[in-house]
């Protein structure tokens, strides 16, 4: 007698998308309540990170090629939609479509070179070619200016529908970021729930099954990273607008990569909900350590605060550590991550839960 | 015209032979049956075939096209598929989504492959099934839904790899009733298979590989009688 592990019925729930909305609509009005700079600067960062997870996660969740060079895509979209706005004056409205046709060419080339490899060799290969980048942005002084970096002067107003979007503050960025999010969101979704999702989750499960089943497997991989650097390239435009300052370091490291692929896994990949879990868990782990004060402003600790202090002292720089840490215990105790484990205590609880009459099923 | 005509195919890895010219053809509704023993040489023929590897000579001619150089996934969408020996469940996927993953190289519609995918699991019975993970079934399942997906992707040409290794003896007719009722709705099929009792039963021809290279051809009456396969493979007469 074995159980046979079982899947939900398709379709039936309602209380996931009634959820989504219901969050949705918190996190419009959000802002409109609470206007202290560090609550909306942690929600900012918040929905970087569910963009750039769930970018992640088209690739590495759905087609299982764990890219950990992502930080290409995000540093040439940071990178182009900077230098369009400061070199050309092209607003960075504009500027993002060329960034993401710069990121759709680069993951072209990249997915010639990498694909070629499975396992492990994809995995060292994704991370050298971003590497490489990072290199050739220091070296290219002309172009680049090179460690320099760039640091934006002015963000023109926008006009939509009569109204004038000033970017001066947190709040603009607030709900830009918000948009952005919920498109990734959408297209994560659509992904799933069409033959693409199927193709990547095939190639995922075993390579040489889907390509016997029809499966072109360099033309999905391609489709794939193409779907998700363009979405990270979102993200890198984003960011580069809101932080005010790139330079090669700051948009092409390898702890970037590392951040991205670690926002998925904690939260359990492959699935919509996973990347935003991962992103609440780590997003206030590392603002917490970067900047302890914020704590201070929304009033959670006192200004004399030994906790503030002990932070700042010992583990200003220390968030690449908890980083670690946290991975390790995700990889032990819940290699599915956040959801996986609030997946198994839901299947504990409802077989104990009174009516059942306890008999599982049987092969 | 056969439908699958294999000319002089070979295929060496390194200096080893593990095909030398095998020829031989498969006509449209026949079920051919593939023997012999360990490292003959027959899943080596199916890889070269479908595409895994090009034959390092010769010509693998399908329909009148001939398959040298095309990819595995091109070769399913001229309508010849193979299963696996070793199954290849999409374990994480439910057993509809692994049969409608077959189902989507002839449609780009869910809805399609998802009425598709239905069809096919109810002829292997396994429509009970249907939202259980694949990594979850007991090895008779797995190999019926190998076929599942298989049938899935529409093909003309099935390729079967010991769709029986492993299974008892109820798991086996049933296998057994199942080709021969794909071979009345028309679909062609080689047969890969180590019990003896069931491809006698089951094929029109057989073919006998030995140390990858032909050994021998014919009816399974024939095949069964002669001296140099009972002395090769079958060690001793067999009664059917």
């Amino acid at each position: 007698m074995t159980a046979l592990p079982r899947m939900q019925p398709r379709g039936a729930s309602i209380l996931p998308i009634l959820l989504f909305f219901v969050a949705a609509l918190a996190l419009f009005l959000f802002p409109s309540f609470v206007k202290k700079p560090y609550v909306l600067h942690m929600g900012v960062m918040l929905f970087l990170a569910i963009i750039q997870g769930q970018a992640w996660n088209v690739i590495g969740g759905y087609a299982g090629q764990y890219s950990v060079g992502h930080a290409a895509y995000f540093g040439v979209g940071a990178y182009v939609t900077m230098m369009l706005l400061e070199v050309n004056k092209i607003p960075p409205w504009w500027g993002i479509w060329a960034a993401i046709a710069a990121s759709l060419i680069l993951s072209a080339i990249i997915g010639s070179i990498t694909f070629r490899l499975r396992g492990p060799y994809f995995v060292l290969a994704s991370i050298s070619v971003a590497e490489i980048i990072r290199l050739a942005a220091l070296y290219f002084k002309d172009f680049t200016r090179g460690a320099e970096g760039f640091l934006l002067s002015e963000i023109p107003t926008l006009h939509v529908f009569g109204t004038e979007i000033v970017f001066i503050g947190k709040r603009p960025f607030y709900y830009t970021g918000f948009a952005i999010a919920l498109v990734t969101i959408g297209a994560n979704w659509a992904v799933q729930h069409s033959k693409l999702g199927y193709y990547f989750q095939a190639i995922r499960e075993d390579q040489d099954a889907a390509h016997s089943l029809g499966i072109n497997l360099t033309l999905y991989k391609n489709v794939a990273l193409a779907i998700s650097a363009a979405f990270t390239a979102f993200a890198g435009g984003f960011y580069a607008m809101y932080v005010k300052f790139i330079d090669p370091n700051a948009a092409f490291e390898l702890r970037l990569s590392v951040e991205i692929v670690l926002i998925a896994i904690i939260g359990g990949i492959g699935t919509i909900v996973g990347p935003v879990i991962g992103a609440m868990v780590l997003v206030p782990m590392s603002e917490i350590l970067r900047n302890p004060r914020g704590l201070v402003q929304i009033g959670v600790l006192a200004p004399d605060s030994r906790v503030v202090d002990f932070i700042e002292k010992h583990l200003a720089n220390a968030h690449p550590l908890f980083y670690g840490i946290l991975l390790v215990i995700v990889i032990l105790f819940a290699p599915e991550g956040v959801l996986g484990v609030v997946r198994r205590i839901a299947a504990r609880w409802r077989r104990r839960a009174p009516g059942e009459t306890g008999a599982p099923a049987s092969a | 015209m056969p439908m699958l005509d294999i000319r002089n195919v070979s295929k060496f890895f390194g200096g080893l032979a593990a095909n030398s010219d095998v020829s031989f053809s498969v006509e449209q509704g026949a079920i051919v049956g593939l023997i012999g023993p360990n490292g003959a040489g027959k899943t080596t023929l199916f890889n070269c075939i479908t595409g895994y590897y090009p034959p390092s000579k010769g010509d693998v001619v399908f329909k009148g096209v001939r398959l040298n150089g095309l990819q595995p996934d091109q070769v399913c969408r001229l309508g010849m598929v193979r299963t696996w020996q070793k199954v290849r469940p999409l374990a994480k996927m439910t057993v509809l989504d692994n049969v409608m993953v077959g189902a989507l190289v002839r449609t780009s519609s869910l809805k399609t492959a998802r009425a598709v995918a239905h069809e096919q699991l109810q002829i292997v019975r396994m429509d009970h099934r249907t939202d259980m993970l694949a990594g979850g079934l007991p090895i008779g399942e797995r190999k019926k839904l190998e076929i599942a997906r298989a049938l899935a992707t529409k093909p003309e040409l099935l390729l079967l790899d010991e769709v029986m290794g492993g299974l008892n003896t109820g798991e086996k007719e049933e296998i057994i009733l199942l080709i021969l009722e794909l071979k009345r709705r028309g679909f062609t099929q080689v047969v890969i298979e180590h019990d003896m009792k069931a491809i006698m039963r089951i094929s029109d021809r057989i073919v006998v590989l030995n140390s990858g290279e032909k050994l021998t051809e014919g009816a399974p009456r024939e095949v069964a009688d002669n001296p140099d396969v009972i002395a090769a493979y079958l060690g001793e007469r067999v009664g059917v």
